[in-house]
């Protein structure tokens, strides 16, 4: 549609300048306005006569400070809004943007497509009054900033594809899989701002793991496109971490503020990204060798311990062979001597076996005929006359027993006197009035103590 | 999003890792186990970590396109 557009109007200049072809007032315009459109021009003027349209867009004049010259001027309200200035009165500014002759009125007209304050002490001064604000509501605080995800590997770059910056940056990112999308953009001046952000909202809707914008140094007023507050607040809400690698002279751009990892050049931006990567590498090492290392200590001292344990069942097993050999060779010895004795009496056996056999049983013989010699003849009176004598010291015994029998005694008319379950053989063994039994042949008398004698030959 | 399996891979590394720091008693079986772990996630991690070319695209913008064109309109 806009290509189209395009061809029509060049078209129309063409075949109606040449042809002397009459035009409608309309078309005329419209054939001034494509010449027009090619006198794009930056023009630095003060500013009069503001006014802001009821959609928002701002119409001033743009006049010369010492000459007479003067130019009407709008700036829609979306560029306004990009730009960041705010145009007052006597402002010296410079804005870019071309002529054009609007239809309706016939007006003739600068549309500026940016505005920028005029002046490096006016640039400082407004750079400084965003900084402030921008500072005081925490968009550079670090609290808010994010760390960049490990080993990131969808890169977006917003950055322009011409020149050094690019180059470096792709050069010094090293071989690990990274897949990089570049939007390539304006990054020099007030223009850059809406390329800028047109890339960055472009870049919401890509699958990004980091977004990294660059540029290489230059003066504050090169640089204006960075000290853009549109261009703060979407670095700052931009859905992944951000990586700002804009050089700078003296003063750090205002979106490399903003950003989570603010570096000066591309070199550097490309290294943050390789660095995750580069010390997955090194911890994947150090836990490869410490794991090795541990765990061959740990065979080492399990080896150690195994060595340990052989040795000292070694030693004990060498304890207990030692004795064992010992106790084994005197076995060996005592047989031997066993051995050796029974040899020698079988031997002797052998050859005096008979002998000895015969001797025994003479001698056996021998014997049983003293034996019987000596009872008949001297043991027979000697064995009754003891044999005698045995049973009157038997009877004697028998009648000493029985003479000193307490029943014998009891019958004879004698008692036994018991008090106190003893066998009162005393006077002092009772009490007057005590209980006491007596024992008679035929039975048990229960008698009181009425009277104590003593005798007086006991007393 | 970002290499979650490397960063996983590392993970796991440092788990049997602080396993190792952690026994007072040797289970040289278990070790063997956790080491041929280890062994796996180290291979697989080095795999990703070889040399692997970098991919460029560039995204081409519309800006006419994506900017409102109602605000081009006067009034």
């Amino acid at each position: 549609m806009i290509e189209a557009n395009k061809q029509i109007k060049k078209d129309l200049v063409n075949q109606g300048l040449s042809q002397g072809k009459v035009f409608s007032v309309s078309e005329y315009i419209q054939l001034l306005n494509v010449v027009l459109k090619k006198c794009q021009a930056k023009i630095i003027g003060e500013v009069s006569q503001v006014k802001i349209s009821r959609p928002g867009h701002i119409y001033f004049s743009l006049k010369d400070k010492n000459e007479s010259g003067l130019i009407e001027c709008v700036i829609w309200r979306y560029n306004y809004g990009l730009c960041g200035v705010e145009l007052k009165e006597g402002l010296e500014v410079i804005v870019f943007g071309n002529p054009d002759i609007y239809a309706p009125w016939g007006k003739f007209q600068f549309k500026a497509e940016t505005v920028e304050v005029a002046g490096k002490g006016k640039l400082k001064e407004e750079y400084e009054k965003l900084k402030k604000k921008l500072t005081e509501q925490g968009f550079f605080s670090k609290e808010r900033k994010r760390l960049i995800p490990s080993c990131p590997k969808k890169i977006g770059v917003i950055t322009s594809s011409r020149g050094a910056v690019i180059h470096d940056f792709n050069s010094n990112l090293k071989k690990f899989g990274f897949e990089v999308k570049l939007i390539d953009s304006l990054v020099e001046g007030q223009q850059a701002v809406k390329d800028l952000l047109l890339s960055i909202r472009l870049f919401r809707k890509q699958d990004i793991d980091v977004l990294v914008i660059m540029r290489g140094g230059g003066s504050l007023e090169s640089l204006l496109g960075f000290n853009n507050e549109i261009l703060v607040r979407e670095v700052v809400n931009f859905p992944v971490p951000v990586i700002a690698g804009i050089g700078h002279d003296k003063d750090v751009s205002l979106v490399a503020l903003a950003a989570d990892v603010m570096v000066s050049t591309p070199t550097a931006a490309a290294n943050i990204l390789n660095q995750s990567w580069e010390r997955v590498c090194l911890n994947i090492n150090r836990h490869s060798k410490a794991l090795i290392y541990t765990y061959s200590q740990w065979l080492l001292k399990i080896n150690s311990e195994i060595k340990h344990s052989f040795y000292k069942m070694s030693s004990r097993l060498e304890i207990i062979f030692r004795k064992y050999r010992k106790i084994e060779g005197k076995l060996k010895i005592s047989l031997s001597k066993i051995k050796f004795t029974i040899s020698e009496q079988r031997t002797f056996l052998n050859d005096n076996g008979r002998l000895i056999i015969k001797l025994f049983s003479r001698l056996l013989s021998q014997t049983n005929k003293n034996i019987a010699k000596s009872w008949n003849k001297s043991l027979e009176p000697k064995f009754l006359s003891s044999f005698k004598a045995i049973l009157l010291c038997i009877a004697t015994v028998e009648k000493g027993i029985n003479y000193n029998n307490p029943g014998r005694q009891l019958r004879l008319g004698y008692c036994i006197a018991r008090g106190g379950g003893k066998i009162i053989k005393s006077v002092k063994s009772v009490k007057l009035e005590q209980e006491i039994d007596l024992q008679v042949n035929d039975g048990m008398i229960k008698s009181k103590v009425k009277n104590i004698n003593k005798n007086k030959k006991n007393g | 999003m970002a290499n979650e399996n490397l960063n996983d891979n590392l993970k796991r590394l440092s788990e049997i890792s602080n396993w190792f720091d952690s026994q007072e008693e040797i289970d040289v079986e278990e070790g063997l186990k956790k080491v041929k772990q280890a062994a796996e996630l180290i291979k697989a991690s080095k795999k990703r970590l070889n040399e692997v070319e970098n991919k460029f695209e560039e995204i081409k913008k519309d800006i006419e396109g994506e900017i409102g064109d109602s605000e081009i309109n006067q009034n």
